[in-house]
């Protein structure tokens, strides 16, 4: 079984962001890009399944900032295969980046794509459905548990639904999977283990022309929330508290 | 009387066939000592080797005169330290005094007839003094049962305290097998002169004046010279059986540390706890089975006599965590010598060393106080054994969420934090100057600030202080800025190599890219690493921490202690400025200089009681405990002392552990904790010397 994920790198929360002049989108000239919670979690999936059933994990970068040390960790976690496509995919949507993705997996022989179910840089989260329905195959998204029969082909994941439900979904492979969580939580990885990564394992390169597709859409804007509440602090003793609760419930009509 | 007379021979009397039943049982004896040495020598051979130098000549014959002098078995334990130094003499003697009639009368007396000596005056004085230090030996032997049957000591209760279900009961009897056996030997050869004395009675045997007062005791209780001599070769036989069983008996049993103690102590590398050994070049990198551990490591575990001086002093057992030193060591042997000897319960994946034999929680549950290690008399290096352990579960990624979070923050931003490290020197907005860069200016001090004292805001305010403090005294020093990483002493003992090696490098590079004479350090961990680590990968430079600094400004008159601050507080020693390194008195003359009064807690120095906070135990998440936690076990320890609110420390890791524990204990606001500098603040503050305003 080969299983390829995508992996996407996002801006880092640790430093304070930056927003360009125009105003449109953040100001990346000093970005530090981390690879994407989710997609550490699919990865962390797809070597669960490698583990438990063999085959061979490929990892997949569209060049976005600095992405080897990313490509090495995959490595270094158990995967087989590092892919890195070069372009100019900085600020690239998700439904361009998914037509990228869909040229990639045609040419390849994959089984299963897995990839986070959302990114926190657009939080659109479409990239899996856009790709799966590019290349006409099943997609199943928020995804936090699988189960994988390797005699019939099916994959049966686990989905969980607001108010307390837990769903079995079954589909047949090839198809694409937006993961939320890993059965287990990305394993912890060495240093020495990407360090040796980095000299052992090999990135293979592509290129790509990114297509603008249309019709798309545009950011307008982007900016901090302006602070614009107004919020009173009672002090005093716990009757006079009360008594000004009562007074401003009243006021507003809440209290007779 | 004619010198000649004085004297005895041995085995007159006796018929052939027991003599040669005698040199047959020797043999079998030393042919069983024998045996059981070879096989340990085997088992070490399956070790590694140590990475430590082979020791000189004079430092084995130093070595050899401490375990004489029970050094390190007094150090820590006066009465058991007597009893040991009691026992130990008393063995010694005999066992010189038993050579002397062997080489007497078994070689000489047949070789070179003209050179024997047991007789005359020497031989008076022999049996005196062989007399006097068998009484020696059987009080010795008596202190120590008295304590091991009467007294409640937590040291010897043998409760296993990550393996319930472990039963010790072999075990105590193994400890009372070996008393037995040597009190045995030494009343049977008691009993053996007495019914001798009776039997025969030359006047000059009252050299022999134990033998001589038991044999007038036994011929009162109505003992004849027949009856004795009928008597006499039941009792030979018996004192010469045990003693014979008793040379058999030492390598299987514990009584073999007389020999491996020595070696154990002889070879230790005194540095390997404050510069751990790199890790072994298994796939793991770490500790996986025993044939990874040294054969050094190897001796320490059989030398181990489980006096439990680990036990009760490991902050970690003492809280109720899953780990006691000693028990871990236990373990170790005991699955070292399954594998290694019978070849059970093997490497065939049924128990894993790291998370089997010694669980996971047990080893993150070490704090590298070095407590344990500092105090074992035998030798053992515990830190540096825990830490190999802890890297094969690194090298599992098997770690928990907050330290996985933690390492994953170290790798990303360079330090614990995860704050950016853009932010590192954020502190500075707010002093009324600037401090200089290092990376763009010379400076004769390099400032190695470290995470807790750069982003805490707990500690903030003090890394504030020292910096107007080094800015009062007008000391030439600068910072890293951004550049500075966690310096990875910490990150190192939670068995994160590769990480600490990349911290490392980047520490390093920033220090080549930057001017500068000598590193200062706030925290002591640093201090540690930056000292003793940083040099085997290429950075040496002078390291001295920041007491030391002010210690040596206000010595010099930059800073001048013009008040006498006040107060009763006590100190609280770093485990990596005290125990690691030896400063324990820099701080305390600062607090003299401070004017403040010192209230010492019992427990200082080498012997200081650890906040919890080392080893990276600060970032990980909390292991059940089932007594209260080691840093609120010390606030009430201090909070304990007489008239004294404040406990005062030199290592921001303290400051926030101890912060914490305050609240813990319900004593906010009542008892304080405060970094060192704040005295030395208070004592220079005001006004501040007028010659130091024109040097600034």
């Amino acid at each position: 079984m080969n299983i390829l994920v995508i992996l996407k790198q996002v801006p880092d929360l640790v430093e304070e962001l930056e927003i360009n002049d125009d105003g449109t989108d953040l100001d990346r000239t000093w970005m530090r890009y981390i690879p994407s919670e989710y997609d550490e979690h699919a990865l962390e999936q797809a070597i669960l399944l490698k583990e438990e059933h063999g085959g061979t994990v490929t990892a997949l970068c569209l060049r976005i900032g600095e992405v080897d040390d990313t490509l090495f960790t995959a490595a270094a976690r158990g995967a087989d295969r590092l892919v890195r496509i070069e372009g100019d995919f900085e600020g690239i949507s998700s439904r361009d980046a998914a037509a990228v993705y869909a040229d990639h997996i045609r040419r390849g022989n994959y089984d299963l794509v897995l990839t986070g179910v959302q990114a926190h840089d657009d939080l659109n989260g479409p990239v899996g459905a856009r790709l799966a329905a590019q290349l006409e195959i099943p997609y199943v998204g928020v995804v936090s548990g699988m189960h994988l029969d390797p005699e019939t082909g099916v994959i049966h994941l686990h989905k969980e639904y607001p108010g307390g439900l837990l769903t079995v979904i079954r589909t047949e492979l090839p198809a694409v999977v937006g993961i939320q969580s890993a059965v287990k939580p990305p394993r912890y990885v060495p240093i020495a283990k990407i360090r040796q990564a980095s000299k052992s394992a090999e990135i293979g390169e592509e290129t790509a022309e990114p297509q603008s597709l249309t019709p798309g859409y545009t950011v307008r804007r982007v900016f901090k929330p302006e602070g614009g509440g107004r919020a009173e602090i009672i002090d005093g003793a716990p009757e006079d508290i009360a008594a000004r609760l009562v007074s401003i419930f009243s006021e507003h009509g809440l209290v007779r | 009387m004619n010198g000649t007379d004085i004297g005895r021979s041995t085995l007159i009397g006796m018929p052939p066939w027991a003599i040669v039943l005698f040199y047959v049982l020797t043999a079998a004896a030393l042919a069983i000592f024998t045996w059981g040495i070879v096989r340990l020598v085997r088992k070490y051979r399956m070790g590694r080797r140590a990475a430590g130098r082979r020791p000189a000549a004079s430092e084995l014959l130093r070595t050899f005169f401490r375990a004489i002098g029970n050094v390190t078995v007094l150090r820590d334990d006066l009465y058991a330290g007597i009893a040991h130094l009691l026992v130990l003499s008393g063995f010694v003697v005999l066992f010189i005094g038993t050579l002397i009639v062997l080489v007497d009368r078994d070689i000489l007396r047949f070789v070179l007839p003209s050179l024997v000596f047991w007789e005359g005056d020497f031989y008076l004085g022999f049996s005196t003094f062989m007399d006097v230090f068998g009484v020696i030996l059987l009080a010795g032997l008596l202190m120590l049962a008295v304590r091991r049957a009467f007294s409640r000591l937590p040291q010897l209760d043998y409760r296993h305290s990550f393996r319930e279900e472990v039963s010790r009961r072999s075990m105590a009897a193994g400890d009372w097998v070996f008393l037995g056996l040597i009190f045995f030997i030494v009343i049977g050869g008691f009993a053996l002169e007495a019914v001798r004395l009776v039997a025969v009675r030359p006047e000059f045997e009252v050299w022999s004046p134990v033998g001589w007062w038991a044999s007038d005791i036994l011929r009162s209780a109505g003992m004849d010279a027949g009856e004795a001599s009928s008597w006499y070769p039941v009792f030979w036989w018996t004192h010469s059986a045990a003693s014979l069983a008793f040379v058999a008996y030492v390598p299987w049993s514990k009584a073999v540390h007389m020999l491996l103690a020595y070696v154990s102590l002889a070879w230790k590398d005194e540095t390997q706890n404050a510069s751990l050994p790199a890790p072994p070049e298994n796939e793991a990198g770490g500790y996986t089975a025993p044939t990874d551990l040294t054969w050094l490591e190897l001796v320490g575990l059989d030398a181990c006599i489980r006096c439990g001086r680990c036990h009760v002093r490991c902050p970690s057992s003492l809280a109720g965590m899953p780990l006691s030193p000693r028990d871990v060591i236990l373990e170790l042997r005991n699955h070292a010598n399954n594998t290694l000897l019978h070849l059970r319960g093997n490497g065939n994946g049924l128990h894993r060393m790291t998370g089997d034999v010694i669980p996971e929680q047990t080893l993150w549950s070490c704090i590298s106080c070095s407590n344990c290690a500092t105090h074992c008399p035998v030798g053992i290096n515990h830190v540096p054994l825990m830490v190999q352990m802890r890297r094969a579960l690194v090298s599992d990624g098997s770690v928990d969420e907050q330290l996985q979070q933690t390492l994953v923050n170290l790798q990303r931003c360079g330090n614990a934090m995860g704050q950016s490290d853009r932010m590192r020197a954020k502190w500075t907005k707010e002093l009324p100057f600037k401090i200089r860069d290092a990376r763009r200016e010379d400076v004769e001090y390099l400032w190695f600030v470290g995470d807790n004292a750069s982003y805490d805001p707990r500690v903030q305010g003090y890394t504030r202080i020292t910096a107007k403090l080094f800015e009062a005294a007008g000391l030439d020093f600068g910072i890293l800025y951004e550049a500075e990483r966690n310096a990875g002493n910490d990150v190192r003992r939670v068995g994160e190599e590769g990480l600490f090696e990349m911290l490392a490098e980047k520490n390093i590079r920033a220090f080549a890219k930057s001017r500068f004479r000598t590193i200062v350090t706030t925290d002591p961990h640093s201090y540690n690493t930056l000292k003793n680590e940083y040099p085997a990968f290429g950075a040496e430079y002078p390291v001295i921490h920041y007491t030391e600094l002010l210690a040596a400004l206000i010595e010099n008159g930059h800073l001048l202690p013009v008040r006498r601050v006040g107060g009763r507080v006590t100190y609280q020693d770093p485990c990596y400025l005290a125990r690691y390194n030896g400063l324990e008195n820099t701080p305390r003359t600062l607090l003299d200089y401070a004017g403040v009064e010192l209230v010492e807690m019992k427990r200082r120095g080498r012997d200081a009681w650890c906040c919890g906070a080392g080893g990276g135990r600060l970032w990980m998440e909390d292991i059940p405990a089932k007594d209260e936690r080691p840093a609120e076990q010390r606030i009430r320890e201090a909070a304990a002392l007489d008239g004294v609110d404040t406990i005062v420390t030199a290592c921001p890791k303290d400051l926030v552990m101890f912060t914490d524990a305050i609240k813990n204990v319900g004593l906010e606001g009542k008892f304080f904790v405060r970094d060192i500098a704040h005295y030395v603040w208070e004592a220079i503050e005001q006004p501040i010397p007028e010659h130091l305003e024109k040097e600034a």
